[in-house]
């Protein structure tokens, strides 16, 4: 009797082991069709393909809305033939993380968004990416979306691999009470005037900036770049390298400077360490005076659960110094390599969806996204919404001087260096020089 | 009874597979892959022997500053975190009024998740509003504030304090080991004249002094596996001033894809661990029997 107890235990306990091991081939059978990843499902031909579509633009993020929306017409206009099956993976470092890991196992969903994160390169290195070329060079409408910048987002050496559904028009916010307080009856049109008003919030008991050195340091990097880019040619063609390996340049190092005595005259105590939320948290609560941010802010200032009612009356809207605006789409959706040719097509027809002149015009209405592509329309109906959306892209339309983001042109990884060693910067435990040599070694290694 | 020892393998068997795939194999790649350059970006795997521990030994300015926080943290867990938790249970153990309040009180920060802990701690220190410089204010001490987590000179220490004091695991198991002590010895030293204090450092610490040693071995490891308080809180930062070996690993891997270089820290830590336990076992003499 023991013997026969003893074999079903070690019968029992090796069955559970084995089981452990494969269950997953067991119950992922239906997405045998993907490269492995299980991220998407075929059911078989004639069916329903279903797309399984990782995302971290749900709940509180700003664009949950409109990915919902589409999510939804897509669904409903190819009912029967694919499914989208959004898989919410919130915070957008969760999700970079998790597409990264992704990538080193050879196996992505069959649609990634690749933001701001450097994904579409990183993939790229893998030989994951679908080449989306032959079906933009067939579609007319399609074609006409890719400018020359969103070209520099989404094509690789002449090839067309990602579609954006948004731009990235970027100037900043002002609280127009706080500058009347202070005795600045208007933005100022030159850094000199720039860094007077400072002076004058500063001595009015009001502080300038809303900065941060977290995640990249958004809101501060954004300054420091337009400085960068209307210091002349030099910094403008710097501004406008992807991947520069060399920051001990003078432009740089003299805006790094500029930098470093903002955050040591004119910003919060939270700012050193503090991330994007501190910043525009303490922009809402009228703490500070300036906060550089794109338009999707905009959508704020009138929910009351994050400011004060009317306080969108109070914000006015400002390129940079100079004449400058960032103008960069937002490096789009691109489809990856499956096993499956239908899960391909799918997603293609997914990414077409999403991206279509028609989702960014309703990305518009309903967030003040700014579209990326150039025959979307601004509709009055979205100006009338967002006032300070129609303000904005007057004034974008008199700037001449354009680039993406200091931190976006930064070798993969490099962000989070330059992030840690803001604090240092910050506190003057290292020099401009310094961190411009960081900045060096790090992007040559890199390379 | 020969015959029964078929049954032995057939049981150990399971353990021994899970055990192989889940840590001995990954263990393996991770000493293989050390030797060579595998990037994700750009795609690259060659062999390159030991260059990637040449590379971090002498070339990588980081290492040093990083390995150094490493070990210095190992030590203040292993001395003064142990020490504390370790003199608790000498105090507890001998049942004073409301000992099991504060026994179970002290545990508490050991069973909330470190993630939490860490949210609690980057929000105490926050410059503007934690509760650190608010008390400091409150009592004219305003020119001692900091922006604590994020200021060189105060970011180690900072990220230490999030969690020396908190030696609940340490007091539980010395003092469960000093409870199961039998009354009769320290009756007998009593009798014999022995005081209060001689009793605790004569008698009762010789014979915890193996459960210390194994609270010790759980600190070093612990130091060793420290990541999401820190992660959460500087982030590693300012600079690599409070970065440790698992958050350069991971940030390796992370933000410059070198996944090579990353398992050669891996090793390193493996190998620091290998160490520790070797010595805290010789220090503690804990294959010894004491009688």
């Amino acid at each position: 009797m023991k013997k026969i107890l003893a074999a079903f235990l070690s019968a029992t306990m090796l069955l559970g082991l084995l089981a452990g091991c494969g269950g997953g081939s067991a119950s992922s059978g239906a997405a045998s069709s993907s490269s492995g990843s299980g991220a998407a499902a075929s059911s078989g031909s004639g069916k329903e393909i279903v797309i399984n579509y990782p995302t971290f633009q749900v709940g509180v993020n700003t664009s949950a809305p409109v990915i919902s929306a589409l999510v939804e017409g897509f669904n409903e206009k190819y009912a029967g033939q694919y499914k989208i099956v959004v898989e919410e993976v919130p915070g957008d470092a969760n999700y970079a993380e998790k597409i990264q890991v992704m990538i080193s196992t050879g196996s992505l969903p069959p649609v990634v968004y690749g933001g701001g994160y450097k994904l579409l390169d990183l993939a790229l290195a893998q030989d994951l990416v679908v080449d989306l070329t032959p079906y933009v060079e067939a579609d007319p409408e399609w074609k006409a979306q890719y400018n020359d910048a969103s070209m520099a987002a989404n094509a690789r050496d002449g090839k067309i691999y990602a579609s954006s559904m948004e731009g990235s028009l970027v100037g900043y916010f002002y609280n127009k009470d706080l500058f009347a307080q202070a005795g600045i009856d208007a933005a100022p049109k030159t850094w000199d005037e720039f860094f007077a008003d400072c002076d004058k919030l500063i001595a009015a008991g009001i502080t300038p900036m809303a900065m941060d050195t977290a995640d990249g340091a958004w809101c501060s990097q954004l300054m420091m770049g337009a400085m960068i880019a209307t210091s002349g040619d030099e910094g403008l063609a710097f501004m406008n390298t992807k991947y520069p390996t060399d920051y001990n340049q003078d432009v740089v190092v003299k805006a790094v400077e500029k930098l470093q005595w903002l955050y040591q005259n004119c910003t919060t105590l939270d700012a050193v360490g503090g991330a994007y939320e501190n910043a525009a948290n303490n922009f809402y609560t009228e703490n500070v005076a300036i906060i550089a941010n794109g338009p999707w802010m905009i959508g704020d200032f009138s929910d009351t659960t994050l400011v004060e009612e009317g306080f969108n009356e109070k914000v006015g809207v400002a390129a940079y110094p100079g004449g400058f605006v960032y103008d960069e789409p937002i490096e789009g959706m691109f489809v990856t390599k499956q096993s499956d040719p239908a899960l391909e097509e799918a997603a293609i027809a997914m990414v077409r969806y999403f991206t279509s002149d028609e989702a960014q015009e309703m990305a518009l209405n309903m967030q003040g996204m700014v579209p990326a592509s150039p025959t979307a329309e601004i509709s009055d109906e979205a100006l009338s919404t967002f006032p300070l959306l129609g303000d904005f892209l007057s004034q974008a339309a008199e700037c001449e001087l354009r680039s993406p983001t200091f931190t976006s042109n930064m070798v993969p990884g490099l962000e989070s260096e330059w992030s840690n060693n803001l604090p240092n910067l910050a506190t003057g435990n290292i020099s401009a020089a310094d961190l411009c040599q960081i900045l060096s070694n790090f992007a040559a290694s890199a390379q | 009874m020969k015959h029964n020892k078929i049954w032995i393998p057939i049981f150990l068997a399971p353990a021994c597979i899970l055990f192989l795939l889940v840590f001995a194999l990954p263990l393996v790649l991770v000493f293989v892959t050390s030797l060579f350059e595998y990037k994700l970006m750009p795609n690259t795997f060659s062999f390159t022997g030991l260059s990637n521990y040449v590379k971090l030994f002498t070339q990588d300015p980081n290492f040093l500053p990083i390995l150094k926080n490493t070990l210095v943290w190992i030590l203040i867990h292993c001395t003064l975190h142990v020490v504390l938790g370790t003199a608790l249970a000498f105090v507890l153990y001998k049942k004073p009024f409301g000992w099991k309040v504060v026994r179970t009180g002290y545990m508490i920060p050991n069973i909330i998740s470190q993630s939490a802990i860490a949210m609690i701690f980057l929000n105490l220190y926050n410059a503007s509003f934690g509760a650190v410089n608010s008390v400091l204010k409150s009592i004219g001490l305003e020119h001692l504030c900091h922006n604590w987590l994020f200021d060189n000179n105060t970011a180690f220490p900072a990220v230490t304090m999030i969690w020396l004091l908190f030696a609940g695991y340490t007091t539980t198991l010395v003092l469960a080991q000093l409870l199961s002590v039998d009354e009769s010895i320290i009756e007998a030293a009593r009798v014999d004249g022995a005081s209060s204090l001689q009793i605790d450092f004569m008698i009762m610490f010789p014979l915890v002094r193996k459960m210390i040693g194994t609270t010790v071995i759980m600190a070093a490891a612990y130091m060793l596996q420290l990541f999401s308080m820190i992660y959460i809180t500087t982030g590693g930062g300012p600079g690599v001033s409070t970065t440790n070996l698992p958050l350069y690993l991971y940030t390796t891997m992370k933000n410059r894809y070198d996944y090579g270089y990353a398992n050669a820290i891996g090793v390193v830590i493996i190998a620091i661990g290998a160490v520790c336990m070797v010595a805290i076992r010789k220090l503690f003499r804990m294959n010894e029997e004491d009688y």
